[in-house]
C-alpha cells in the first residue's frame, strides 16, 4: 500500500510542470535539468531510492526513513513548506560504538591462517604438559644395561614412539619436555626483554636529558660481541636456565629500546603531548597514555618475533656448551642430534620440526596481530 | 569623498564583470565537464567524492572553485589532468577538451599529451612540490626540455627567462641554487614557473597561497594575474578563502559534498547569492561580522560521502530547509544566464525567503569602522582595570653557540582581565613561541612573566606551579594533532582532573566531563567515543572543553581557527566569545589573519621577526596604523567584497627603511594605549601622522 502511494507521489512530482524562472537560451541540458525534463529516469530513481530506504532498517537511515515515508505522502504544497530543523541532527557524527580491543579482535580473527596457527601453538603448549603423563618411560632414565644394549638408537616404534637417543633414553619424553622448557624460556625472556626495553626506550626517547646517557650505554654494550658476554657469564656465574634467562634479557632489551626510542621521536613533539604538558600531566602518565598506545602494534610484533629468535639463540649457545645440559631444551637436543644426524635422522627431525613450527607460528600470528593492533586498519 | 570614489570604482568594476559575462555567454567553452562522477575505494568502502558535477571553462577567464575540505573541489579538477590517486576512478560522465574525452583516457601516454602541455597544475605546498636534491634551474629545464623540445643552452636561457618572468631577482645566480635556499613564496614562484613553462592553455592552481603568509599571498596572486594577461591562460583557482576569491575570480563555483551547488559571476555570487549554503558561508565570515554579536554559524558538519545522500546534501544543516529537500535532489535553476544555483528555493512553488546576507552593505574598507565596535566596552579602558598577565623584556632563544636563534626579543605587554588580546604576525615571527612561553612549554631565556603580580617563570613551589597550570590554559592550532587519537574523549577531557585529582568520586568526574562537553555544544554521549569520529570543528571544541574543565582564567588560543573550514570557524569564534562573556575569561589570541582578529579582539599586537612593532586597540590599529609593517599587513588582508578587493593598493614592507645604526629604536606609548616600536625620528613622524 505504502509503495503504491510513493510511486504516485513520484509520478505527480515528475509530471508536475516546473517552470524555470527565465526563458533564457539553455546551452546545455544537464547543466539545468529541471525536475521532469528527464521523466523516466527520475521516476525510476525515486522508486529505487524508496525501496532501498524502506528495506534498510539500519540505524543510520532511521531519520531518513521517517522523512521519506511521511514526506512522500505529503501533498505537493506541503513539500515546499519549511521542514523542522534539528540542530542535534546537524551535530550527529557518522558512526560510533568503536572499541579498540574489539576492533583488534575482529581484525585478527579475519586472518584464518593466523588463528589456526595460534590454536595449533596453544595445543602444542598444552600437549607438552600432558605428553610426559601419557608416555611409558621417563625421560631421564638411562638404559645402558648389559642385558639390553639394543635400547640405544632405536628408531621410532610402538614402545619408544620417537625412538631412543645415544644413551638409550626415551626420545618422546625428551622432545616434549625440551619443547616445554624452550617455550617457557623463550616466552619469559621475550616478555622480560620487552618490558625492560619498552620502559627504557620510552624514557630514552621522551626525556631529552637521558638521550645521551642511554645512547652511550647502548653503544658500549652493543659493540662487544654477545658470545663473549655469554661465555663470561657461563664461566663466572654458572650455568642454569635461570641465569641464562636473565642474561638473555640483559642483552635483548637493547634492540627493543632503540627501536622504541626511534618511534617515540615521531610522537614526542605532537601537539597533543604539549596539550598534556599544559594540563600538568606527569611524565609517566604521558608515556603510558599518550605514547605507549601508539606503539602497541610494533611491540606486539617485536615480542612475537623475539620468541623464535630466543629459541634459535639458545641452540647456538648450547652448541657452544654454554648451557646447563641437565635440563633438556630444543637447543640441546639439536646439538646432540647433530653428531649422529646422518645415521639417525629422526633425532634431528623431531626437534627441528617443532622449532620450525614455533617460528612460523609466531611469525604469522605476530604479523597478523600487529596489523590488527594498528588503528589505521580499523574503520 | 571616499564614498564617491568607492562608487566610481564599483561602477567601473561592475561594467567589467558585465563585459566578462557577455564574453562567457557568447563564446564556446574550451573545456566542458558533464556529470562527472568519481569514486574512491577506501578499505572496501565506496566514497562518492564527486557526484554528477558539471562545469564549463571559457577561454581566458579566471574561475574560482570554493568549498570546504572534502567537498571534492581538488579531486574534481584533478580529473582534468588525470592525477587522481590510485584508489580513485572516474565512474561516469565526460570531460570534453580539444575534441577528446579526457574521462576515457586510460594510458599515461595519452595523459602526457595534455598534462603540462595543455593543462598545468600548481599545487598547494611549495615546500614539498620541489625536489630538494635538484637545482632549481634543472627542475625548470626538465619541464622545458620534456615539453618544448628545446635543449642545452637554449633551454637554460629559456629557464632563466621564466625565472625573471615570475619575479625572481638575480635569476642567473638563482638558477643554480637548491630549493632550500629559497623562501616559501619564492618556491611557489618557481613552481608556477615550471607550470607555465610550456604555455598551457589552462592553469589549475590548487590552493596556491594557503601555505603562505598574507603579504606573500597577495604578491603571488598578483603574479598569477600578470602571467594570465601575458600568456592568455584560463585559470582555475581552488580555494577555501573567500577573500582570495574576491580578489581574483571572474566567475565563482561553490562546491558542497561533491557537487557544484552554485555558479556565477563573482559579483553575482557575492552580492546576490541564491543557495542557502552560499548565504551561510558568506554570513559566517568574521570579516562581515558585527562586533559583539554572534556570527551566524552553520551547525554541524558536511555529510559523510560514504553514505548515500538523499535530496539536498545541505538540508540537515539548513535552518530553512524545505520538506522536498529531504526527498529529491534539486536541479540547477537559472538565476541569470550566467548564474545557476542548485536549490529548491528557486522553484516557483517555494516560499520566498529574504536574502540573509548583504556583502555590499557589510563589507567595508579596512580603515573604516567596524559596525558595532563603538558600543563595545573595552576592559583595558575601564578605570579599575586589572593586569592579569604582564610580560617584561621577554626573550626566547633556541639552540646555542653559532646556531643560536633569537625567536622572541625584548617583548613587553600587559593583558588586562577580561579582554581578548591578539598577537598577529607571519609564520616564523615568534607569536606561537610567546604563547607557549606564557604557559611554560617553551623555556624563557630572559625576562619575566607575571600572573596577577606573581612571577611565574623560573623556579616555583609545587603549589604555585599547580595554581598556574590550573589558571592558564592553552587551545591548540590543529585539532587533528592536538587530541590523543588513542584515548577516549572522556579521558581527554578529564586529563586535567586526574592530574590534580579535582573530583570527589567517579560520578563527580563524569558529571564534570558532561558539563564541559555541554558547555562547548557537544552531546554528552560523545564522551565514550574516540577523536577520529569527529570533524575538525567538533575536535576543536573537545580541545576547548579539555582546558575549560580546569576552570581557567586565562587562555592562550594559538590559531584556534586557522586549521578549520570556513563554515566551522564561526562556531568556534562564537563559542570563544560566549565563554568570555559567561566565564569572564581572558584570551591571548594568536593569529596570522588580521581580518579574523578584528572581529574578536579588544587589542591587537603586531609582531615581526620576534619583536612587537605595534600595539593598539583593535579599531585604532585598523584606522591609524603607524608602523610600515602594520600598514603592509593591513593592505594585504583579503576583503570578501570583489569591488573593494580589486581596488586595494598593496604595500610592501621593506625593513631597510629603518636606519637604526645611530638612533636606537625604543618601545614607546605614542598616544595613550597605542604603542609603537621605532627610533626618535620615526616616532616624531608617527606623532605628526596621528595629529595630522
Amino acid at each position: 500500500m505504502a509503495k503504491k502511494q510513493e510511486i504516485k507521489t513520484a509520478d505527480r512530482l515528475a509530471n508536475s510542470d516546473v517552470e524555470v524562472q527565465s526563458e533564457l537560451p539553455r546551452t546545455e541540458t544537464s547543466r539545468m535539468t529541471p525536475f521532469g525534463a528527464n521523466e523516466d529516469k527520475n521516476v525510476v530513481n525515486l522508486k529505487a531510492d524508496y525501496n532501498k530506504v524502506d528495506a534498510n532498517t539500519d540505524k543510520k537511515y532511521e531519520r531518513g526513513t521517517v522523512h521519506t515515508t511521511t514526506r512522500s505522502r505529503m501533498p505537493e504544497k506541503q513539500l515546499f513548506d519549511f521542514a523542522e530543523y534539528h540542530s542535534q541532527d546537524a551535530e550527529k557524527t557518522g558512526y560510533s560504538n568503536y572499541s579498540y580491543w574489539k576492533s583488534v579482535w575482529a581484525n585478527f580473527t579475519k586472518k584464518k591462517v593466523a588463528v589456526v596457527m595460534a590454536i595449533v601453538f596453544f595445543a602444542l603448549l598444552i600437549f607438552t604438559f600432558i605428553a610426559p603423563l601419557i608416555s611409558i618411560y621417563d625421560a631421564n632414565t638411562v638404559r645402558l644395561d648389559h642385558v639390553n644394549r639394543e635400547t640405544r638408537f632405536l628408531s621410532p616404534n610402538s614402545h619408544f614412539w620417537f625412538g631412543t637417543d645415544s644413551l638409550g633414553c626415551d626420545y618422546w619424553c625428551q622432545v616434549w619436555s625440551a619443547t616445554r622448557t624452550s617455550i617457557i624460556l623463550s616466552v619469559s625472556v621475550s616478555i622480560g626483554q620487552i618490558i625492560v626495553g619498552v620502559i627504557i626506550g620510552l624514557l630514552w626517547g621522551y626525556v631529552r636529558k637521558l638521550d645521551r646517557f642511554f645512547t652511550e650505554l647502548y653503544s658500549f654494550i652493543n659493540n662487544i660481541p654477545t658470545i663473549i658476554y655469554m661465555t663470561l657469564i657461563a664461566l663466572m656465574i654458572g650455568k642454569s636456565t635461570l641465569i641464562m634467562a636473565v642474561a638473555l634479557i640483559a642483552l635483548y632489551w637493547l634492540g627493543t629500546a632503540r627501536n622504541i626510542r626511534n618511534l617515540v621521536f615521531i610522537y614526542r613533539d605532537r601537539e597533543y603531548n604539549l596539550a598534556s604538558r599544559c594540563l600538568g600531566t606527569g611524565l609517566w602518565r604521558i608515556l603510558a597514555k599518550n605514547i605507549f598506545p601508539y606503539l602497541i602494534s610494533v611491540i606486539v610484533l617485536r615480542l612475537a618475533l623475539s620468541i623464535p629468535g630466543v629459541i634459535a639463540y639458545e641452540s647456538t649457545l648450547s652448541y657452544l656448551g654454554l648451557l646447563d645440559i641437565t635440563t633438556p631444551s630444543l637447543g640441546i637436543l639439536l646439538r646432540d642430534a647433530r653428531s649422529n644426524f646422518l645415521e639417525y635422522p629422526y633425532l634431528m627431525i623431531f626437534p627441528a620440526a617443532i622449532v620450525s613450527l614455533i617460528t612460523i607460528t609466531f611469525y604469522l600470528v605476530g604479523n597478523a596481530f600487529s596489523d590488527a593492533c594498528d588503528p589505521r586498519n580499523h574503520v | 569623498m571616499s564614498e564617491i570614489n568607492n562608487n566610481i570604482a564599483s561602477t567601473s568594476l561592475e561594467q567589467m564583470f558585465e563585459a566578462r559575462a557577455k564574453q562567457v555567454l557568447s563564446s564556446e567553452p574550451i573545456l566542458s565537464a558533464r556529470d562527472v562522477e568519481v569514486q574512491f575505494t577506501l578499505r572496501g568502502q565506496k566514497l562518492n567524492a564527486i557526484r554528477r558535477c558539471s562545469l564549463d571553462l571559457y577561454d581566458g577567464e579566471t574561475l574560482a572553485i570554493v568549498g570546504e575540505s572534502g567537498s571534492g573541489k581538488s579531486v574534481f579538477t584533478k580529473t582534468f589532468v588525470g592525477m587522481l590517486d590510485k584508489n580513485g576512478t572516474i565512474t561516469g560522465g565526460s570531460i570534453m577538451y580539444d575534441g577528446k574525452d579526457l574521462a576515457q583516457f586510460k594510458t599515461e601516454a595519452q595523459w602526457r599529451t595534455i598534462r603540462g602541455k595543455k593543462i598545468a597544475m600548481v599545487t598547494q605546498d611549495p615546500m614539498t612540490s620541489l625536489n630538494p636534491l635538484k637545482k632549481i634551474g634543472t627542475q625548470i629545464r626538465e619541464a622545458i626540455e620534456l615539453n618544448q623540445n628545446i635543449h642545452g643552452k637554449a633551454a637554460k636561457a629559456e629557464a632563466i627567462k621564466l625565472l625573471e618572468l615570475v619575479g625572481i631577482q638575480d635569476a642567473e645566480r638563482r638558477y643554480s641554487q637548491y630549493p632550500h635556499e629559497f623562501s616559501g613564496g619564492m618556491r611557489q614562484r618557481v613552481v608556477i614557473a615550471i607550470a607555465v613553462a610550456c604555455n598551457p592553455q589552462i592553469l589549475i592552481c590548487d590552493e596556491p597561497t594557503t601555505a603562505l603568509d598574507v603579504t606573500i599571498q597577495a604578491q603571488i596572486l598578483e603574479l598569477i594575474r600578470k602571467l594570465q594577461r601575458e600568456k592568455h591562460m584560463t585559470i582555475v583557482y581552488i580555494t577555501h578563502d573567500l577573500g582570495v576569491v574576491a580578489n581574483v575570480a571572474d566567475r565563482v563555483a561553490v562546491m558542497y559534498a561533491g557537487q557544484i551547488i552554485e555558479i556565477g559571476m563573482a559579483n553575482e555570487i557575492f552580492f546576490h547569492p541564491n543557495h542557502p549554503y552560499t548565504w551561510a558561508l558568506l554570513s559566517a565570515m568574521p570579516q562581515l561580522g558585527v562586533k559583539g554579536e554572534k556570527l551566524p554559524a552553520i551547525d554541524g558538519t558536511p555529510p559523510n560521502l560514504f553514505n548515500a545522500i538523499q535530496g539536498d546534501s545541505f538540508a540537515p544543516r539548513n535552518r530553512k530547509a524545505l520538506n522536498i529537500d529531504y526527498i529529491e535532489e534539486p536541479p540547477m535553476f537559472d538565476v541569470t544566464p550566467t548564474h545557476q544555483a542548485k536549490t529548491w528555493m528557486l522553484d516557483p512553488r517555494a516560499p520566498k525567503v529574504e536574502q540573509t546576507i548583504d556583502v555590499a552593505k557589510l563589507s567595508r574598507k579596512m580603515n573604516e569602522a567596524q559596525p558595532g565596535s563603538s558600543d563595545i566596552k573595552h576592559p583595558h579602558l575601564s578605570p579599575d582595570r586589572e593586569a592579569l598577565v604582564e610580560v617584561k623584556n621577554l626573550q626566547v632563544t633556541f639552540g646555542t653557540g653559532r646556531k643560536k636563534f633569537v625567536a622572541v626579543d625584548d617583548v613587553n605587554f600587559t593583558i588586562y582581565k577580561g579582554e581578548t588580546f591578539s598577537l598577529v604576525g607571519e609564520s616564523g615571527s615568534g607569536k606561537t613561541t610567546i604563547g607557549r612561553a606564557l604557559v611554560r612549554i617553551n623555556p624563557i631565556t630572559n625576562g619575566e612573566v607575571y600572573y596577577r603580580g606573581e612571577k611565574i617563570n623560573g623556579k616555583l613551589t609545587r603549589e604555585q606551579d599547580e595554581n598556574v597550570i590550573r589558571k592558564c590554559q592553552m587551545i591548540f592550532q590543529d585539532p587533528m594533532a592536538s587530541l590523543n587519537e588513542r584515548a577516549k574523549v572522556d579521558y581527554i577531557v578529564s586529563e586535567g582532573l586526574y592530574n590534580f585529582h579535582l573530583y570527589e568520586n567517579e560520578h563527580d568526574r563524569q558529571d564534570k566531563v558532561k558539563k564541559a562537553l555541554e558547555e562547548v555544544g557537544l552531546l554528552p554521549e560523545f564522551s565514550s567515543r574516540f577523536p577520529h569520529e569527529f570533524s575538525g570543528g567538533q575536535r576543536q571544541r573537545i580541545g576547548i572543553a579539555r582546558s575549560l574543565i580546569m576552570q581557567p582564567e586565562f587562555i592562550v588560543a594559538d590559531e584556534p581557527i586557522s586549521a578549520l573550514d570556513v563554515s566551522i570557524r564561526a562556531q568556534v569564534l562564537n563559542l570563544l566569545n560566549d565563554l568570555k562573556k559567561n566565564r569572564g575569561l581572558t584570551y591571548l589570541f594568536i593569529a596570522h589573519d588580521l581580518s579574523v582578529v578584528r572581529f574578536i579582539s579588544d587589542r591587537i599586537a603586531v609582531i615581526h621577526k620576534g619583536r612587537i612593532v605595534e600595539l593598539a586597540e583593535a579599531e585604532e590599529l585598523f584606522r591609524h596604523p603607524l608602523h610600515p609593517y602594520t600598514k603592509a599587513l593591513l593592505s594585504a588582508v583579503p576583503n570578501p567584497n570583489p569591488y573593494l578587493e580589486r581596488e586595494k593598493q598593496l604595500l610592501v614592507y621593506d625593513p631597510s627603511v629603518h636606519d637604526y645604526s645611530v638612533d636606537k629604536p625604543v618601545w614607546c606609548e605614542i598616544i595613550p594605549d597605542h604603542f609603537v616600536y621605532g627610533n626618535g625620528r620615526e616616532l616624531d613622524a608617527y606623532r605628526k601622522e596621528i595629529e595630522g
